[in-house]
């Protein structure tokens, strides 16, 4: 029950951030504030995933073998108590792409402020 | 005002759907008590000698997931990365070029600690590149922890100190290309071997497999190396540490240079 509330919370904290970081990407009219919504969306849905990957078992473990050779018995305990190791992979995938994107993001809004001497969105398209 | 404020609530509902989609809408609320399936295999045969034909003898399970069993994705990410370091040196050309030649740098005091410092943050991103396999961490996360010392000694001495030491956009582009092509040699390195003893092998293949019986030695003297995944955790590691020290050196090229190269590559067109 009180697990089942905890998903819940999770979830409705996941949603709301969700919520603010498209917000931030839509309707601010600052690049620097925008590429920092996305930023924070990006690690929101890395966030959901780890999530999903987590088991409600007593004691959970990391999915790492801790022995060197291990015997059935490692791998049974690893079954019963190990987290998804998937979606850590994918988050890991996700984090190296989202921060290759945002550094090309930064540095398009460099070279915009370079050339145009503001961030501003409104004011871009205006007279140089 | 009216339909400023009208635009604000459409993108308020806008949001608030996305956000559903995104949470509700395409994971359902469901975080299992068993292991899901998919998972089941992997953690059952990741580091197994029991079942050497599905295994990869990696015993961080992440780690095998990411440079074995989904080999070939995570390739193509190291390669969107790729793309967006080249977009960005792209957009910055001509701009490396203008070095300053001298800067002041900070105090003495923390130039030296930062001597102390960035050495032994060089130590740990060689550990955690080097430990990928056994314990959490890999290429990635070592080659941006090795990444912050150039960070720092960015800060600390300024952008001619390293010039001076060839720590400059050339050297980081070529030590970056460096790890590809040993990231992509890796990859292909039982396939290779397969082509000298005449026999089949795929690409991004670590242990033997059905009718692919080659394989790299996943222990050398009793070390556990997990075949080619040390080494494409290694060359990932050097990689993606020039490839943050290339950004890191783009972005600390002094502000006037890079305005006026901006400004005066426009008004050339």
């Amino acid at each position: 029950m009180i697990l089942d509330l905890l998903v819940l919370y999770l979830y409705a904290l996941i949603f709301a951030t969700i919520g603010v970081a498209i917000y931030g990407v839509v309707a601010r009219s600052n690049v620097a504030k925008k590429i920092i919504a996305l930023t924070i969306l990006g690690d929101t849905v890395n966030l959901l995933l780890v999530l999903l990957g987590y088991r409600f078992v007593e004691r959970p473990a990391p999915p790492v073998v801790t022995s060197l050779v291990p015997t059935s018995r490692d791998i049974e305990y690893l079954v019963e108590h190990g987290v998804d190791p998937l979606l850590q992979a994918f988050v890991i995938t996700a984090i190296v792409i989202n921060l290759a994107v945002t550094a090309l993001l930064v540095f398009l809004a460099i070279h915009a402020y370079h050339r145009f001497g503001t961030l501003e969105m409104d004011e871009m398209g205006g007279e140089v | 005002m009216g339909s400023r404020l009208l635009a604000a609530l459409s993108m308020c509902a806008m949001a608030l759907a996305l956000a559903y989609a995104l949470t509700v809408g395409v994971f359902s609320i469901y975080i299992p008590i068993e292991l899901r399936p998919l998972a089941k295999i992997l953690v059952t045969s990741a580091y197994n000698e029991s079942t050497p034909l599905f295994s990869s003898m990696t015993p961080e399970i992440v780690t095998a997931v990411v440079w074995d069993y989904r080999g070939i994705d995570t390739f193509f990410e190291v390669a969107v990365f790729y793309v967006a370091i080249v977009a960005t040196a792209a957009l910055f050309r001509g701009i490396e070029r203008s070095a300053p030649r001298t800067s002041v740098g900070l105090s003495t005091i923390v130039r030296t600690v930062t001597r102390i410092v960035a050495l032994m943050i060089v130590v740990v991103g060689s550990a955690i590149i080097l430990h990928g396999h056994l314990t959490p961490g890999g290429g990635f996360q070592g080659g941006a922890t090795i990444a912050v010392a150039v960070a720092l000694a960015l800060v600390a001495y300024g952008l001619a100190k390293l010039v001076e030491h060839r720590i400059d956009y050339e050297t980081s582009l070529k030590v970056r290309s460096l790890g590809l092509l040993g990231l992509s040699l890796s990859a292909c390195i039982a396939l290779i071997a397969a082509l000298i003893l005449n026999t089949n092998a795929y690409v991004f293949q670590n242990q033997p497999k059905t009718y692919a019986p080659i394989g790299l030695p996943y222990a050398v003297d009793g070390v556990l190396i997990s075949g080619t995944v040390l080494l494409l955790n290694i060359f990932d590691g050097i990689a993606v540490a020039a490839g943050f020290a290339l950004l890191l050196i783009l972005l600390s090229q002094p502000e006037d240079v890079a305005r006026e190269r901006v400004l005066s590559s426009e008004g050339g067109e």
